[in-house]
């Protein structure tokens, strides 16, 4: 017992350690970017103004309004105080939106989107590669090159390809949106039918996607697994296939797992293609139109929502790994 | 077993894929099966309700008279759960993220659909008293009745409101509303506050009725912009004065509070009101109290009871949606749009059925920077800005919708007609290039000396190299293609130009710097139509005050400077007489054409258009002598589009 608590808090530490670090650079790194959010907001609303004194003024109202025309160190300051308080502030690009309003309004959409899709191509792949290890022959033949040919697919040419394909040639799927173009969201049939429809294409391109990663993935552990010592060991002793394939596949599975978890954590970023090339709401436009407007606020704290989810997700693994396989917990607590 | 689960949970997707492909015919049979479902039910809650209704009834009457009180905060997906598309014109082009707000005197709305107030003043939902028609540069009445007048010293502006002016809540529209506006905007220094508040001393109600607006003087008693003041009624809104001081009380007065309330309650006079909006889309509905309906005004209600616009993430998601006919009127930019109609035989039209398709207002324009070594010296400019293939440009980057410089000769005015007449075009016409000219521009080189001395292949001017970079925003593809053309004109001529393309974020923080030293050769947009064009593009390509100003959004971004000009500016506002107007603007041209501080590349539209007439048609064309200008049906008077427009099956 004494090892585990000795494990997990030296891996909470390190958590901690991490997280301030990253809350540290969450904050500077966006406003090192070069260009002045400001400038663009101003330019945005004094179009077409004649007075040049009243442009100046304008500017002058936002820098003081958002606090840019302050010392950075200042800055910091008021950020920490208004996150302790749970306030992120107003957005740059969505004045005068809070932040909090556009991260919840957003959030749930990448969720539902993202983390059926992980879990299922995660499935998928890892059933696909075991089998692929397994039955070999013509399977693997198949089942190899397609999934290399599709993991090297950039996820945007995934994206394209389906949008062409079934959305614009064969028109089975709509082209953008989360529900559709002429509905208001509620509680019908008809409702809930469009969301379906309109869920399917940005799904099914992260699912592909993740396929492949994970079969090329799991066929080499499984087949790393099967050729083991332990694997020959016991059919030499004349244990059932059935009953070894259990343990080669539990064996092979730890490195997926970690996998998992990691794309868990990552899936906001990883929502960006299929959100932006659907036009499907969700974080990841979210992070798109922050970056280019440089909302800092909002870029903050999308990227503090990433930090914490990849944080939460290793330290998770760790802890899980702790138990799942001792060895780890051995090595790391000499 | 887990097996058995998996080969379950695969079936279910795939189904459900399936499923979603043929989408109608099963949709409807759930759907059939669902409602069966509910009628049952229905009938047997039926009987429970009858008992209770009797008891209910009375506290039901006491809430609804609270909430007709509170205003029709209607539930939208009651009302329409789905837009009928024959009610429904769709926009897109206009709103790019989730509308924060619905504050007319807030600039930072982000509810483009609706409140965009300037030269072409949005009005679905707000009004202003006067509709700028960018055809013919006109102000015809809206709020006011009839056109406004001068005094006989130009310095105030008087016009009436309509009668029949009403607020969306049933009281008229005062002059007190106008005045008491004015006096908001500046008490609480909003962007138009600050805007017109070196030109406009105050805006006063004379009576309920009659509104003037007093021009700020100068030493000798003059109004200091009467044009200004012209601009202010077709460009500012006119607020209900009783919700303002709601608004006031609700934020304590505090400026920045006022400015970010995003404004929930408002009260408007247009014809169409917020219905419902998100993430993904903004809904307007009609509504049919609007006072416009009186003989005065339209006579009738506008025809789509629906306006909405989706959010789309990018260009190419509006334009497959322009194609699926699921946009109605479309503000992007749609390169080669002739093969809508052409190759894909779609039901979609532009303004012209020709080349240029739009009606063009504005002048992107590449800006010398006269601080850059050589660029000072006419002769360089000169031979860069002849050497330019501008009809590459046009057919590139704009595919081909931009009149060519051959049509519309390079001047400081946009292609209108109105402004067209503004100057002589025989008096400079020895001066208009049309572009592509490699010989004349290396003559123009050589006669000034600057000539290749070193062998490389490159002039030089006092033994120093000729090489700049041409520069404009990352991204801006139709901008890129015409710097791309530049610097193929400088090898041309033996003049180093490579392009540079930074973000817009960064481009933005240097080229309006009037002493920066990154950018030699620039685009810069121009403005578009307006009540003060072509004056303000004058003024923006080259007035003497903004040269060398530190965040300097106004223009003569190349720090050009010429007191001729500068007096031509100041004189222009207060000149009434039509030909001394054509000389000043004829002379402006010239000194533009001989000194060539900054050069167009191309003619653009104030606002791209191109409509679909797969539900709706009658949209205003070039050729219907309507004089309905191509501004989404939203724009100054382009919103009298609303009124014609027919269903293509009624």
């Amino acid at each position: 017992m004494k090892g585990y608590v000795k494990y997990f808090s030296g891996k909470l530490v390190w958590f901690l350690i991490t997280l301030v670090a990253a809350f540290v650079l969450n904050f500077v790194l966006p406003r090192l970017m070069p260009g002045d959010p400001v400038a663009i907001i101003t330019q945005r609303t004094v179009q077409g103004m004649a007075s040049q004194a009243g442009i100046q003024k304008v500017y002058q109202q936002y820098a003081e309004l958002f606090g840019t025309n302050k010392p950075i160190h200042e800055q910091f300051i008021i950020y920490i105080q208004n996150i302790l308080k749970g306030d992120f502030g107003l957005s740059f690009s969505q004045y005068p939106r809070p932040v909090a309003d556009i991260l919840k309004s957003s959030i749930w959409w990448t969720v539902a989107l993202q983390f059926p899709a992980i879990i299922l191509g995660w499935l998928i792949g890892n059933t696909l590669g075991a089998l692929a290890a397994y039955l070999k022959k013509g399977f693997d033949k198949v089942i190899m090159p397609v999934s290399i040919f599709i993991s090297n697919l950039p996820a945007f040419g995934m994206a394209v390809v389906l949008l062409v394909i079934f959305g614009v040639k064969l028109a089975w799927f709509p082209t953008s949106g989360g529900y559709g173009f002429d509905m208001i969201p509620n509680l019908s049939w008809g409702f809930i039918w469009s969301v379906i429809v309109h869920y399917q294409l940005p799904f099914w391109s992260i699912v592909l996607i993740a396929i492949g990663g994970q079969a090329i993935g799991m066929r080499s552990m499984a087949i790393y697994e099967l050729n083991a010592d332990y694997v020959k060991y016991s059919r030499f002793l004349g244990i059932k296939d059935r009953t070894t394939i259990k343990y080669v596949f539990r064996n092979a599975m730890l490195p997926q797992i970690t996998g998992l978890a990691l794309s868990i954590g990552t899936m906001i970023g990883g929502a960006l293609v299929a959100e932006v090339i659907f036009s499907y709401p969700g974080l990841g436009s979210t992070i798109l139109t922050a970056v280019m407007g440089q909302d800092y606020p909002l870029i903050s704290a999308v990227t503090l929502i990433i930090a914490l989810m990849v944080l939460s997700a290793t330290f998770l693994i760790e802890i899980l790994y702790g138990f799942i396989d001792p060895r780890i917990k051995a090595a790391q607590t000499d | 077993m887990k097996k058995r689960i998996l080969l379950i949970l695969s079936l279910v997707l795939i189904l459900s894929m399936f499923l979603a492909a043929c989408q109608p015919e099963t949709q409807e049979a759930v759907q059939e099966a669902v409602e069966e479902v509910a009628e049952e039910v229905e009938e047997a809650v039926e009987e429970v309700e009858e008992e209770v209704a009797e008891e209910v009834e009375e506290e039901v009457a006491e809430e609804t008279e609270e909430a007709a009180a509170a205003g029709p905060d209607l539930d939208p997906a009651e009302v329409a759960a789905s837009l009928p598309r024959e009610e429904t014109v769709y926009i897109a082009g206009l709103q790019w993220s989730a509308v924060v707000g619905w504050n007319p005197y807030s600039s930072a709305n982000n509810n483009a659909m609706g409140i965009a107030a300037g030269s072409n003043a949005r009005v679905p939902i707000f009004e202003t008293p006067y509709m700028y028609n960018m055809i013919n540069g006109e102000q015809i009445p809206l709020l006011a009745d009839g056109p406004w007048t001068w005094n006989d010293d130009m310095t105030e502006i008087t016009f009436t409101l309509k009668d029949a002016a009403m607020w969306s809540d049933g009281t008229p529209v005062t002059a007190e509303d106008v005045a008491y506006t004015w006096a908001t905007h500046v008490k609480y220094e909003t962007t138009a506050g600050v805007g017109y508040g070196d030109y406009i001393d105050n805006v006063e109600a004379m009576d309920d009725k009659t509104v003037v607006v007093k021009a700020k003087l100068d030493e000798d008693g003059n109004a200091i912009n009467p044009l200004l003041l012209k601009a202010y009624v077709s460009s500012e809104y006119v607020v209900q004065k009783a919700w303002t001081e709601i608004l006031e009380a609700r934020a304590g007065n505090d400026a920045t509070a006022l400015k970010e309330d995003p404004a929930l309650d408002f009260v408007s006079s247009g014809p169409y009101t917020k219905f419902y909006d998100d993430d993904q889309k903004v809904v307007y509905i009609r509504d049919d109290n609007y006072w416009g309906q009186d003989a005065s005004m339209w006579g009738a209600l506008p025809v789509p009871k629906y306006l909405a616009h989706t959010i789309y993430a990018d260009n190419n998601a509006g334009f497959l949606a322009l194609k699926a006919g699921e946009v109605d009127v479309s503000q992007q930019f749609n390169a080669n749009v002739q093969d809508l109609w052409l190759v894909d035989n779609l039901p979609i039209s532009t303004w012209m059925e020709e080349a240029p398709y739009g009606l063009t207002a504005s002048l992107p324009t590449a800006y010398f920077n006269l601080e850059s070594f050589g660029l000072d010296n006419i002769a360089v400019r000169k031979a860069i800005a002849y050497a330019v293939d501008y009809d590459t440009i046009i057919a590139n980057a704009m595919t081909n919708q931009s009149p060519t410089f051959d049509q519309v000769p390079r001047s400081v005015m946009n292609p209108t007609a109105g402004e067209q007449a503004l100057y002589d075009q025989e008096a400079v016409a020895d001066l208009q290039w049309v572009g592509n000219d490699i010989e004349g521009a290396n003559a123009i080189l050589d006669e000034a000396g600057i000539v290749d001395t070193d062998g490389d292949g490159w002039r030089e001017l006092d033994g120093q190299k000729l090489s700049y970079n041409a520069v404009c925003p990352n991204g801006w593809s139709d901008w890129q293609a015409a710097m791309e053309i530049v610097a193929a004109a400088g090898e041309k001529i033996g003049i180093e130009i490579t392009t540079l393309y930074p973000e817009w974020g960064v481009y933005q923080t240097v080229f309006v710097n009037g002493d920066q030293q990154e950018y030699d050769i620039f685009m810069v947009w121009s403005d578009g139509a307006g009540p003060t064009q072509p004056w303000g593009r004058v003024r923006q390509l080259m007035y003497g005050q903004f040269a060398e100003t530190q965040g300097n959004w106004n223009g003569n971004w190349g720090g050009y400077i010429n007191p001729r000009i500068d007096e031509i500016v100041n004189e222009i506002p207060s000149v009434t007489d039509q030909d001394r107007l054509v000389e000043l603007y004829t002379e402006a041209t010239e000194i533009y054409l001989t000194d060539i501080p900054s050069f167009t590349l191309m003619y653009r539209p104030d606002q791209f258009y191109t409509v679909n007439e797969t539900i709706w048609t009658n949209y205003p064309s070039a050729e219907d002598g309507r004089n309905i200008p191509p501004m989404n049906l939203l724009d100054g008077f382009s919103i009298a589009g609303l009124y014609e427009l027919e269903l293509v099956n009624p």
